[in-house]
């Protein structure tokens, strides 16, 4: 085992990574035998779906948590972005092009206020997590006067931007999210702002004696992090066409389960999108098995409760012994 | 010379237990003028009926917040609870008061379940229970079968309950007895936390962990006992909830600690730990039922109550970080 | 003074790399106040560590009241009766006086805790001690020197025979001292045996009976305070042979151009009109005791604290400095005390720890050159000798002295002309002390200008070329190194300056 666990191989793929991918093709192996055409198309299809939203989200979140701070206003930002954007196509008629765009820039503006507060006001992340959850709900019922929003089908008009899920039978989608995923990667592992983040998360008292701008690329992360947030609404949109006001907050635990998962420590400074983007997988793949099974969802959700919990104490203890 | 803060009935006003009944006292009057219908003794029992689950959950939060955690698992624990008791008292015919007690010691033992997870495995607060918030959402839907469950209604046999809280006389004026008990327990807890040990500890945990641990204290028991009570009161708080919906919805109560938990540090618990009172608490819980009731009645929709108790959360704690950044400026002691 | 209450015979202690303890003796009296004394390092906190059941000694024995005696924990020792007041405090900041005091031991009636008997009880406790505190008061609300009377009477209120105070005067204004003073001469008459560890020769002089100096580990000598000089104290803190030679003769022309200016600097109560000048090619050496404000001046003029006033200059030039940003972007660098916690990164490599002042360097484009980064830690490891396999390895697995080479390196990559050294070799082993020392003289030979702080004598004497001397936030005295001795620094470095 050591011997394998030392190969060069391993090493570079990292050895968390390979165990969560095992786990990931036993869970399909499970599924697949005990459920009956499991292994279809159609219960594929339900997988990615999920993907594709969640696991922007996480993508984002991963920025946040990699510098020791926590975001959970995602899932009803999520959700704000593409009530407003989608209440401006429909009811003000801007065109869809515009709508992506300002879908995109709640995300944003959201990102800026939450990393403001934590970079610069030194609020703790929850609380500013917590404000921010409730301003998305509020902000968003009250821009579309508490009316859910569809956005148009793909046979309507604007409706073309449901090709960044699907082109024909082509799961756009699935090409989409692991090019994001792999932009996400580049950012962290070769550019200013991911080496900044990173080190910060590990010794942000370190890094700014080194002469660093710790408030500013502290920011930087939560405004990444609404970015992509604002990219999962469109994605989320695409897929369901239906959004609610005062919705979301499940999508919170998932996202941050798929990202903590994965091996991103929640102390800050270790974070990895590959393990966030098979995280992802795990959890969508869990809950369609689940609904396949006929279970209710709601054993997902305890069973996804239960992984963060061995997942955050595999990191606490993993913690203690690198000390 | 070094000069101690001389206390002055300025000084007695920054201190943020007695801003807050300002606050309610101000909210109130200014529905109260704008809008004829919030005079209307209904709406005051209407606020006070909704406000019942709010307070006990502000009453037991406070506790971990105090130590320098957060429980966010008290919202669809509540819920979880409420489904659980009533499902029993439905469907498997137990009396009442069983489901109640069902209720309190689920919540005891998520209560616990947290404590260890915070204080033993020393997981961050938020994210063991935002985890067992999961579970609970969960547990609350697979435990009752996905039925949505009503109470006895106070018609029915075992509907007693609602008279703890409402008691209609003669000609049909409602009395809101609950807000006797709430009261009462505000007084009994803010008491545990000023005079006995345990609230004491809770205190000294929150505010300094390392010197807690060398005075010899059992650390780990009381920051576990905090978790606790925050359970205990999200399994009280399930009963005048249960009293107030109809019909409890499973997979509900997401967004209900945010009120809880705001309503604690408005009321001057604050969101790093050490310092914080029960009393606030209260005060600060009624002062987001007021925004709640009230914005309506002033041509506001009820979102913006969302937003604007965001607004005074953040608000709240950058005062506090305010005043600290202040205190290290000008070199005092508390660094 | 009465019989022994304890002797400390033959103790040994070492640590991996430091022989902490070497045979030391110290005994007290019951009614005595007897001082221990020594520089930083000289082992007093280490002793007393091996007393109080903190440390576990390696040999030698210990007989408290006539009994052979070994404590485990801080309270096992409390129980027999020492009890010991740190120099850090640990009280609670939101809890009242009365209610630290008594932490943990609370008067109960009932499940009520009495807090009205606790603030009678410290009433009286500080009545007998003459300390006039609001028992009712939030701990955070008093100055560091009031809490640290709470302190003290904590410690006191606890049965007990022997008490040890660490340095108790460093937060204390003069009449809190005064005060300090009469409830340890109450205590004496009390008959208990108090040990009085502190730096200042004034006060040894005044309140103690005894003295004892420790030196490197070992013991040196007990003097009978009224019968001895400073000068014969100081003797024996600095008696040492030096095996390094003093650097004889600074190789600085005295024409040198002033690099670094700092005028009047004000950073709260450890840096308090602070004015030096640091020339180009030199290495001034910053030395006085613990607690003495150079790592605060070096924090505030590398705009790592914040500065109530003050002025900076570079070259001349007046420059301003509110963030470490500032002063990295004027050519300054800052390797810290505690190079685990402020100086490296630890979780990650070596690499990217060496290019963290100055990435924008390794940018092209939008994307960090790693070959490039990889080279330029290769030079520095190189070039410094670290010991390491490869540049990709986690700082967390290099030795103490390696790390800090990591972070000169960083400074290097950096090319900063000055540079701030604060205790540069603290637990780091001979052979890399060496290192360290060729390395900085060979950056003030290439023009760079360093100011090192340091508490090692030998090491200030060795390497500098002008030595700055501080002492409880003030500076008092500038000496050249042809003119400088271990007594005149010493002498300098314990004065109170009234």
């Amino acid at each position: 085992m050591e011997k394998f666990k030392n190969s060069a191989f391993v090493k570079k793929v990292g050895f968390n990574r390979i165990v969560l991918a095992g786990v990931l093709i036993l869970m399909y192996v499970i599924f697949s035998v005990a459920i009956k055409g499991f292994l279809g198309s159609s219960h594929l299809m339900g997988t990615l779906n999920y993907v594709y939203f969640l696991g922007f989200l996480s993508l984002g979140v991963t920025f946040v948590i990699a510098t020791g701070g926590i975001d959970f206003s995602i899932g009803p930002v999520m959700f704000c972005c593409a009530l407003i954007s989608g209440y401006c196509f429909g009811t003000y008629h801007v065109p869809m092009a515009v709508a992506v765009i300002l879908c995109i820039l709640v995300g944003l503006l959201f990102g800026m206020f939450n990393g403001y507060l934590v970079a610069y006001w030194d609020v703790p992340p929850f609380i500013v997590s917590m404000a921010s959850m409730n301003i998305a709900k509020g902000a968003a019922s009250i821009f579309t006067k508490t009316q859910s929003i569809s956005w148009p089908r793909a046979e309507e008009a604007g409706g073309w931007f449901r090709s960044i899920v699907k082109v024909g039978d082509f799961p756009m989608g699935l090409i989409l999210f692991l090019v994001g995923a792999a932009i996400c990667a580049v950012i962290l592992n070769n550019t200013r702002i991911g080496r900044y983040i990173l080190c910060l998360g590990s010794n942000k008292e370190a890094v700014r004696l080194s002469g660093v701008n710790v408030r500013k690329w502290l920011m930087l992360a939560y405004v990444i992090c609404g970015i992509l947030v604002g990219i999962a609404a469109l994605f989320f949109v695409a897929t369901y066409t239906t959004v609610q006001p005062n919705y979301g907050d499940q999508y919170n635990n998932e996202a941050i389960a798929g990202c903590v998962m994965g091996g991103t420590s929640m102390a800050g400074g270790l974070a990895s999108i590959g393990g966030t983007v098979i995280g992802v997988f795990i959890i969508a793949l869990l809950q369609e098995g689940i609904l396949a099974l006929g279970l209710a969802k709601d054993v997902q959700l305890i069973i996804t409760g239960v992984i963060v919990i061995v997942a955050v104490y595999a990191d606490v203890l993993a913690r203690r012994r690198r000390k | 010379m070094e000069k101690t803060k001389k206390k002055s009935v300025l000084s007695l006003f920054s201190n943020q237990k007695y801003i807050v009944i300002l606050v309610v006292i101000l909210l109130s009057a200014i529905f109260m003028i704008a809008s004829a219908d919030f005079r209307k003794y209904t709406t005051f029992v209407t606020l006070l009926d909704m406000s019942y689950y709010y307070v006990l959950m502000g009453i037991g939060v406070a506790f971990p917040l105090i130590t320098g955690g957060v429980d966010l698992s008290i919202g669809t624990g509540m819920v979880c609870y409420a489904l659980v008791g009533g499902y029993l008292v439905r469907n498997a015919g137990v009396p009442v008061i069983v489901g109640i007690l069902v209720a309190l010691l689920f919540g005891i033992g998520i209560g616990a379940l947290n404590g260890v997870l915070v204080a033993v495995m020393d997981l961050p607060a938020f994210l063991a229970t935002l985890c067992t918030c999961m579970i609970t959402r969960g547990l609350g839907s697979l435990l009752t079968f996905k039925s949505t469950v009503p109470w006895p209604t106070d018609k029915q046999p075992g509907g007693w309950f609602h008279s703890i809280f409402k008691i209609t006389t003669g000609n049909n004026t409602k009395i809101p007895l609950g807000f006797l008990w709430v009261i009462i327990l505000m007084v009994i807890m803010a008491f545990v936390l000023k005079h006995t040990k345990f609230g004491r500890y809770v205190i000294a945990i929150g505010s300094n962990k390392e010197a807690t641990i060398l005075s010899g204290i059992n650390v780990k028991f009381f920051h576990i006992m905090a978790y606790v009570v925050c359970g205990l009161f999200a399994g009280l708080a399930a009963i005048p909830y249960a009293s107030a919906i109809p019909t409890i919805q499973p997979g509900t109560g997401a967004g209900v600690e945010l009120d809880a938990i705001g309503g604690a540090i408005v009321g001057g618990v604050s969101a790093t730990g050490g310092s914080g009172s029960i009393e606030g608490t209260f005060f600060g819980v009624y002062v987001i039922c007021l925004l709640k009731v009230g914005l309506p009645f002033i041509g506001l929709q009820a979102n913006w109550q969302q937003v604007i108790t965001g607004a005074i959360l953040i608000g709240a704690v950058m005062i506090d970080i305010v005043k600290k950044r202040r205190a290290i400026a000008t070199g005092q002691a508390a660094a | 003074m009465g019989e022994e209450i304890l002797r400390m015979e033959e103790i040994d202690k070492s640590f991996p790399g430091v022989h902490a303890l070497d045979h030391v003796h110290f005994n007290l009296n019951r009614g005595e106040v007897h001082a221990l004394m020594g520089e930083n390092g000289a082992g007093k906190s280490t002793l007393m560590k091996v007393l109080t059941g903190i440390y576990s000694k390696d040999s030698g024995k210990i007989i408290y009241e006539g009994k052979e005696a070994e404590f485990h924990n801080t309270r096992e020792a409390q129980e027999a009766g020492i009890v010991i007041v740190h120099q850090e405090l640990n009280m609670v900041g939101d809890l009242t006086v009365a209610q630290n005091i008594f932490i943990g031991r609370e008067f109960m009636s009932g499940i009520k805790i009495n807090d009205r008997k606790m603030v009678e009880e410290s009433k009286k406790l500080f009545d007998r001690l003459h300390i006039e505190i609001n028992p009712t008061e939030k701990m955070s609300n008093l100055t560091v020197g009031k809490q640290q009377m709470c302190e003290i009477a904590k410690a006191i209120s606890h049965e007990c025979k022997v008490i040890i105070f660490d340095e108790p005067s460093a937060a204390l204004t003069e009449k809190e001292i005064d005060d300090l003073f009469t409830i340890i001469r109450d205590l004496r008459e009390q008959n208990m045996g108090i040990i009085y560890i502190s730096h200042r020769m004034d006060e040894i002089k005044v309140i103690t009976d005894r003295v004892t100096v420790m030196r490197d580990g070992t013991y040196v000598g007990t003097l009978i305070t009224k019968d001895c000089t400073k000068d014969d104290i100081v003797k024996m803190m600095v008696g040492r042979v030096i095996y390094e030679q003093p650097k004889e003769k600074s190789l600085v022309p005295d024409d040198a151009p002033v690099v670094l200016k700092v005028d009047h600097l004000n950073a709260g109560k450890m840096v308090q009109d602070v004015s030096f000048e640091l020339h180009k090619g030199e290495i001034l050496g910053f030395s006085g005791l613990m607690g003495a404000g150079r790592t605060e001046t070096a924090r505030a003029v590398f705009g790592a604290d914040p500065k109530q006033s003050g002025d900076i200059y570079i070259n001349g030039k007046k420059v301003e400095i509110n963030s470490p940003e500032d002063a990295v972007h004027h050519g300054i660098g800052y390797l810290s005390e505690d190079r685990k916690r402020y100086g490296v990164v630890v979780q990650k490599s070596i690499t990217e720890n060496s290019t963290l002042a100055c990435l924008d360097d390794y940018i092209s484009g939008i994307f960090i050159n790693k070959a490039k980064e990889k080279e330029a830690a290769e030079t520095y490891i190189k070039e410094l000798d670290t010991k390491t396999p490869s540049a990709d390895q986690l700082v967390v697995n290099l030795s103490g002295g390696n790390q800090q080479k990591i972070v000169i390196a960083k400074w290097l990559v950096k090319n900063c002309d000055i540079l701030i050294f604060d205790e540069p070799t603290r637990g780091i082993d001979v052979g890399a002390k060496n290192e360290i020392y060729k390395l900085m003289n060979r950056l003030a030979s290439e023009g760079k200008s360093i100011i090192m702080i340091s508490s090692e004598m030998q090491e200030i004497l060795r390497m500098s070329d002008r030595i700055v001397i501080m002492c409880e936030g003030k500076k008092t005295g500038e000496l050249k190194i042809e003119e400088a001795t271990q007594e005149k620094i010493m002498d300098k470095a314990t004065r109170d300056i009234k």
